[in-house]
């Protein structure tokens, strides 16, 4: 009898095949190809940072994850099944935040809980707590009962931020979810993100996470991978693999190997990024 | 020099005060142009206008000619909220039913509510439903007009944000397109108040026409009654001022209700 020696690779929580997306103007008729060919693999409890200059389709790449926007061409499949619509097991955090302008703090943060299928068979009391341990979490507490146009723009985006780690989904898909947070609060977030995520816990309990962003620190500090993206159209210039071990704390921002990764994205974007406002 | 704007002595007064200071001055004006007439001039002046109030209030005449009226209006408003809110929401939320009833809708709008009254008479009579179905339908199209705009722009972004949270399509219009509707129906409802305090009127007036005095009653008709048969010109300024003051409080309620529904707006 031969021993199976070979570990089969686990089954990808997202596979992203072929992907392109043209949009085109109501009236105009005007055609915009804003990614093409665009192939991933993610794998479950996986954190991938996706980078590149604005306007590459970042955003319109998670909007189809999400099953918001649908794929000119290709195919998204979520444990092996095609993804057609949206659904709470794939969260967004959304660039312009998206707060309910009529909810308090608290009745957004708690928002998914109450109508969604997140909250279904909660207890009031047990909805409070979450809710209560979220706002805590991102530092918003004394401000629950503000509406959103009474915050700042980094209040919003802790809310958002607060809101979709409420209702626990089981892919994060976040677009920029730090970029409005002075440096400092940044900094503390990212660790706390890896906390929620799990670093430090068993690799299965893992959530998966997509995470946009702009800070090329930000992604080495945070992924597993790191997706570089080129624009017109957007496709996946490179993928690198982040193999600084875990979990990561502020030294790891002082390794050698961390500089190097980011030099090499910097490279990567570099001649792009110049060129966008030459 | 002091940019404090506080100190500006236009300030100092209070808004109530400001708003009745051009008023008294127009009233006072207004007396002394009609002291200048003969006592027979049926012309109306303030002082007569203050006494013949006095009477009909004795009388008891206006204060129950007035609740007529103001009846009649809150139910055909509410007639036109319920429905002018739960088909706006249909058509602002549906493409399908908005492309299907807007063109009934358009040619329908311009029809004045007056020009319904006949056919309203036909069906009810000159009494309470009559009046009812006109102010109902003046009403009806702001309230409309009003919700469909409201839920038709609402922030797509919301409604994608509701999705990914695994909310249901009817749970979505409950909990997020109706409560981002709420500025413009109630918009729409201080419109449609504002018609159908003016589709009653005429409505009494051309029923009181009809029925010579008759049963209907209300403000309108009182209004007739003095035009058509003592010329108490004084009379008829009570009813207007009556109606004015009573639109202009109901106005102020909606926006203690509006504070109150919108405490997110600045
Ligand atoms: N609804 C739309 N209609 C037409 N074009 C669109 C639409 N949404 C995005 N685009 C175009 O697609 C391209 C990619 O947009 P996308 O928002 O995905 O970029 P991004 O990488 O997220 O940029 P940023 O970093 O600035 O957020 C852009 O050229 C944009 O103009
Ligand atoms: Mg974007």
């Amino acid at each position: 009898m031969s021993v199976q020696m070979i570990q089969p690779k686990p089954a990808p929580k997202l596979r992203l095949k072929g992907i392109s997306k043209e949009f085109i103007a109501p009236r105009t008729g005007q055609r915009t190809l804003a990614v093409a060919d665009f192939n991933l693999d993610v794998q479950p409890g996986e954190f991938i940072c996706i980078v590149g200059p604005s306007g590459c389709g970042k955003s319109t790449v998670l909007n189809m994850i999400a099953g918001l926007e649908k794929s000119t061409s290709g195919s998204i499949e979520m444990d092996g099944k095609a993804i057609s619509a949206p659904g709470a097991e794939r969260g967004v955090m959304f660039q312009d935040y998206a707060l309910f302008p009529w909810k308090s703090v608290r009745d957004n943060v708690g928002f998914g809980l109450r109508h969604g299928t997140a909250g279904a068979g909660m207890a009031k009391a047990e909805r409070e707590d979450r809710i209560n341990h979220f706002v805590q979490l991102v530092g918003l507490k004394g401000a629950e009962s503000k509406y959103p146009h009474q915050l700042s723009g980094g209040m919003r985006q802790r809310v958002a931020l607060a809101r979709l780690l409420a209702n626990g989904p089981d892919v994060l898909l976040m677009d920029e979810p730090l970029g409005a947070l002075d440096a400092q609060t940044r900094l503390v977030l990212q660790v706390e993100l890896l906390r929620i995520w799990g670093e430090t816990g068993n690799k299965d309990d893992r959530k998966t996470v997509i995470f946009i962003t702009h800070g090329i620190d930000e992604a080495v500090f945070l992924a597993d991978r790191v997706v570089v993206m080129s624009s017109h159209p957007g496709r996946v210039s490179a993928v690198l693999d982040v193999d600084i071990p875990r979990p990561r704390t502020e030294e790891v921002r002082l390794d050698p190997r961390f500089a190097e990764l980011s030099e090499e994205i910097w490279s990567l974007i570099r001649d792009e990024a110049y060129r966008a406002i030459a | 020099m002091s940019m404090n704007v506080n100190t500006r002595p236009a300030d100092v007064m209070p808004p109530w005060a400001k708003a009745i200071t051009l008023p008294i001055i127009l009233v006072v004006i207004w007396q002394a142009w009609a002291m200048t007439l003969p006592e027979t001039s049926p012309a109306p002046a303030p002082l007569k206008v203050v006494q013949s109030f006095v009477e009909l209030t004795a009388s008891g005449e206006l204060v129950w000619a007035t609740l007529q009226s103001l009846g009649r209006v809150l139910a055909g408003f509410a007639i036109a909220l319920a429905a002018g809110l739960s088909l706006g929401v249909l058509m602002g939320s549906s493409r399908m039913v908005r492309e299907n009833l807007d063109p009934i809708v358009e040619s329908f709008r311009p029809i004045a509510p007056m020009a319904i009254l006949p056919i309203a008479i036909l069906w009810f009579g000159t009494g309470t439903p009559a009046a009812l179905t006109i102010v109902a339908y003046a009403a009806f199209f702001p309230l409309l007009i009003n919700t469909i705009h409201g839920v038709s722009r609402v922030d797509r972004q919301l409604i994608r944000a509701a999705q990914t949270m695994g909310i249901s399509r009817l749970r979505i219009v409950i909990a997020v397109v109706v409560p981002a509707a709420i500025p413009s129906v109630l918009l729409g409802s201080r419109l449609a108040m504002g018609v159908a305090w003016t589709a009653i009127i005429a409505a009494e007036l051309a029923v009181g026409a009809k029925s010579g005095g008759g049963t209907s009653g209300g403000v309108g008709q009182m209004m007739f009654v003095f035009y058509a048969y003592s010329i108490d010109l004084n009379g008829i300024v009570v009813c207007m001022i009556v109606v004015g003051v009573i639109a202009l409080l109901i106005d102020r309620l909606f926006r203690l209700v509006e504070r109150h529904l919108l405490p997110w707006r600045n």
